[in-house]
């Protein structure tokens, strides 16, 4: 059995130390908001935070995530009311959304650390998190309104 | 008669588990052909969701909307909310959506082709109307007033003197037992006050928190997870595996294999079944399977393009011709000639397809993230060999479709699976499976021939295209391109020449063709357009006035549209004068800059777009802006026109820079986003975007970006370099 803190609670998993984090999260605690793309760290739709860092999920075993924090998507707020899940509800950001709990763990991560975040930044951090439906232009919106209403 | 029909409240609580009483409205196609499709359910086959397009006003207040359509991203849930919605007189904040099962009473329920809107637009608002006439009826006949002097309001009916009101909830109950007008009136434009308006999508707040439920989202009791290796080949069939050594890997739990089924939409697999994905996905690496490639393991791509291009030097099929060409011919002054070639292209949709099944007895249930769902019923019900209407199709969010997943093919895998295993089973595929084993859009090589006088006028464009046509999937000889195909910006091309020779050729295909975002357009619009600018170039003339030039005086086309739907040139031409203003045609730019300007019409939408571009000395393209400009009729709701404008750009400049598969010995040589890469946000232009609203019904809007953005790059290209862009993709393509 390995013990994961996932969102603040201690869970156990009966898995393979080998299993990425992913498949964890995903079948064997039924946390479906983290998402498999290419299973090879080229989407980054599996994109959750371990220990406050943006890690690909598809990457990191449970193994190596056991013992530290980990937040996914369902964790980031208790209500949505986190400011970039906000924002990306005011600009309209998500089409189809399947990439989007990922974009939003990688901007959260993002402007945790650089609160005002310009473009060639944005470009830079969110350039591994991959969007088919063609989001970028509101994401990048939706990533300074939530540094404008984070910095306020 | 019109379209909407009262249905019993016990079929109501059949086929949708409501406990719910009160009005319940359903809209009947006027298409509906298999009527009886739920005449086998049980009533406790019914689980809260719903089969038909229905308003449903609870005594409780509730109202619920029923959305038949597949939600991939082009805000179908939230724009056939507004149509229910606007007529009703309800706040779009307080219904309640639920998503239809498949139901053949919708008629078409394919999530395809640009059409949710086009096709809903009276029939939806139909709906809220009748449902608002028989609420006003009941609150006037209790009032004891005339219902035309009541009004309705978020939800209510408002007594003649303003005073008092009743709820929907609370005249629900009568108003279930008075007629349904045949004929409800439907609002004026001008008294819209939801159509029109910018609304945010209604699922946004649950997709910003993970909880948005897509195809492998489903959980089920007692659920396997299955993942298939199949042939690298379509039609190969099994040669060996080593079922011991995956069953050796831990939480696997079987090996079975899966026959290909008799309509060809599936092939030969070896499924892996384990309690999780993750040991189903290495048990597939254990099993070391090989395959026998069977007789479609001949095509490499090098030799395709090569037969294309023969096929294509040798002429086709007629399609269309005006005047003479090879009079124009032997009267040329000069003679310009251009080929233009695009590959193979996959989907590549953020979810590849998945589908979760559970066979009990002779019933079957599916959860699948699917665009197809009649057909999704139709091929499990062929596969399992029950009767359809034994199949219930759920239709779950889609993490994108672009037309991969109107295919019902892993549907139909999961259920022999679910049957086999007599357990519940999610199948997912793998990003390499979705690459590999996809319908593509098809390869097309494409020759023009423009004629011009002695005194510099055209006179002559000859069009030859050759490519695999989609119905070579399911029937011999399938392989021609259809009328429907070319009519996808090849035949509908608008543009006056004195004489017009349009041909097609046919050429087999050992890949299966599917239908990916606008289809043929995307490679025909490329071919139209970036001939045009060529023409321009080769006449001295500016490339903007010579399309519209070349386009003429406003008329109606006798191709490209229909009575509802005429194809009016002077909306083309509006939505290309209103992107060359946006854009500043004709300002002057830096070296090594350029505008490249192209329109298309499909699906009944007119756009037309200007892109900016810069290639630096050493090749390397930057698109800084594209402005766009279309005209889909009435908007619905403008915030997701836009969306769907600036997603057409991304999924356009991913085909113009990276899309392309290509085969070897039969096998698509790509596996994931190393080898087929999809645009990432450093490389996403600004997309401006004008909406132009005319009077019209309205058209698609998921599909007709895309066309136009790769011949509007690749015109900008020219602009900054000289260079041409013939051959799509520009990956590999020396440009500096």
């Amino acid at each position: 059995m390995i013990t994961l803190l996932v969102n603040g609670e201690r869970r156990t998993v009966d898995a393979d130390p080998s299993m990425p984090l992913l498949w964890a999260l995903r079948d064997l605690l039924g946390l479906t908001g983290t998402k498999y793309g290419c299973g090879t760290g080229l989407c980054g739709s599996c994109t959750v935070h371990v220990d406050g860092e943006p890690v690909r999920a598809c990457l990191t075993s449970v193994e190596f995530a056991s013992g530290n924090a980990i937040t996914t998507i369902e964790g980031l707020s208790e209500d949505g009311q986190h400011p970039v899940q906000e924002a990306w509800v005011e600009v309209d950001a998500a089409q189809c959304g399947y990439c989007q709990p990922g974009q939003i763990m990688s901007a959260a991560a993002l402007l945790a650390r650089t609160p005002r975040p310009t473009d060639a930044e944005i470009d830079t951090a969110m350039a591994g998190n991959l969007c088919r439906c063609g989001t970028y232009q509101r994401i990048r919106e939706a990533i300074h309104r939530a540094a404008e209403g984070g910095g306020t | 008669m019109n379209g909407v029909v009262k249905v019993s409240r016990r079929s109501f609580l059949r086929t949708t588990g409501i406990a719910g009483s009160g009005l319940v409205l359903g809209v009947r196609s006027l298409r509906a052909n298999r009527p009886g499709f739920l005449d086998g359910a049980t009533d406790a086959a019914a689980n809260g969701f719903q089969p038909n397009l229905w308003v449903n006003v609870g005594e409780d207040g509730a109202v619920r909307l029923t959305v038949h359509r597949s939600e991939m991203g082009q805000g179908t849930r939230t724009a056939c909310c507004m149509l229910l919605a606007e007529e009703l007189d309800v706040d779009l904040e307080s219904v309640e959506v639920i998503q239809a099962l498949a139901d053949a009473r919708y008629g078409r329920q394919a999530t395809s082709g640009s059409t949710t809107v086009r096709l809903n637009w009276i029939p939806l608002r139909q709906a809220g109307a009748a449902a608002k006439h028989m609420l006003v009826a009941a609150a006037a006949s209790r009032w004891g007033v005339e219902a035309v002097a009541c009004s309705t309001k978020s939800g209510s009916v408002i007594h003649p003197s303003g005073s008092e009101s009743l709820t929907y909830g609370e005249l629900a109950a009568e108003a279930a037992e008075l007629p349904v007008p045949d004929d409800p009136k439907l609002k004026d434009s001008s008294d819209f006050s939801l159509i029109g308006k910018p609304r945010k999508l209604l699922d946004a707040p649950e997709m910003v928190r993970g909880q948005t439920v897509f195809g492998y989202d489903v959980m089920l009791p007692g659920m396997v997870y299955a993942s298939v290796e199949r042939s690298p080949v379509p039609k190969g069939s099994i040669g060996s595996y080593d079922a011991a050594a995956a069953k050796a890997v831990r939480d696997v739990v079987d090996v079975v294999e899966l026959e290909p089924n008799a309509t060809g939409l599936t092939n030969a697999g070896i499924a892996v079944i384990a309690t999780n994905t993750w040991a189903a996905m290495r048990g597939r690496e254990a099993l070391n399977a090989t395959w026998e490639p069977g007789p479609l393991a001949t095509e490499t791509s090098a030799d395709y393009r090569l037969e294309l291009e023969r096929i294509a030097s040798e002429g086709g099929r007629v399609v269309r011709t005006e005047g003479v060409f090879d009079v124009a011919l032997a009267g040329a002054d000069r003679i310009i000639e251009a080929s233009y070639h695009a590959p193979y292209a996959v989907h590549a949709t953020m979810e590849p397809p998945a589908c979760t099944a559970r066979v009990e007895g002779d019933t079957c249930e599916v959860w699948s993230s699917t665009q197809g769902p009649l057909w999704t019923a139709g091929e499990v019900s062929g596969a399992l060999g029950i009767p359809t209407s034994n199949v219930t199709v759920h239709i779950t969010f889609l993490g994108g479709g672009f037309g991969r997943k109107s295919k019902p093919d892993y549907a139909v895998e999961a259920a022999l699976l679910a049957q086999k295993l007599g357990r519940p089973v999610k199948l997912l595929f793998t990003r390499e499976d979705e690459i590999r084993h996809g319908f593509y859009r098809a390869e097309s090589f494409q020759q023009l021939v423009a004629t011009i006088d002695a005194a510099g006028n055209p006179t002559g464009w000859l069009h030859r295209t050759v490519f695999p046509g989609i119905g070579w999937d399911f029937e011999p000889g399938g392989s021609e391109p259809s009328g429907g195909e070319l009519s996808q910006g090849m035949t509908t091309m608008p543009y006056r020449f004195p004489a017009i020779r349009m041909e097609a050729g046919t050429v087999p295909s050992s890949v299966r063709v599917g239908w990916m975002r606008s289809v043929c357009n995307t490679f025909h619009a490329h071919a139209v357009n970036c001939f045009t600018d060529e023409l321009a170039h080769e006449l001295g003339r500016d490339p903007y006035e010579f399309h519209m030039e070349m386009l003429g005086d406003a008329r109606i086309l006798r191709i490209g549209g229909d009575r509802q739907f005429p194809f009016d040139t002077g909306r083309l031409r509006a939505v290309g004068e209103a992107v060359a203003e946006m854009a500043g045609w004709g300002r002057s730019l830096p070296d090594r800059e350029g505008l490249g300007f192209a329109m298309h019409h499909s699906f009944f939408s007119y756009v037309a777009m200007v892109a900016h571009v810069s290639v630096d000395p050493a090749g390397e393209l930057t698109v800084h802006q594209v402005d766009c400009a279309i005209d889909c009729g009435p908007v619905v709701n403008p915030d997701t026109v836009e969306a769907q404008m600036q997603g057409a750009v991304a999924m356009g400049l991913t085909l113009a820079k990276y899309g392309r598969i290509t085969l070897k010995d039969g096998a698509v040589e790509q596996s994931s986003f190393h080898d087929y890469p999809i645009l990432r946000m450093p490389e996403m232009p600004r997309v401006n975007v004008k909406i132009i609203q005319t009077d019209a019904r309205p058209t698609g809007i998921g599909e007709p970006g895309v066309p136009p953005t790769m011949p509007a790059v690749a015109n900008a290209i020219f602009a900054a370099t000289g260079r041409r862009v013939r051959d799509l993709p520009l990956e590999g393509q020396d440009l500096g």
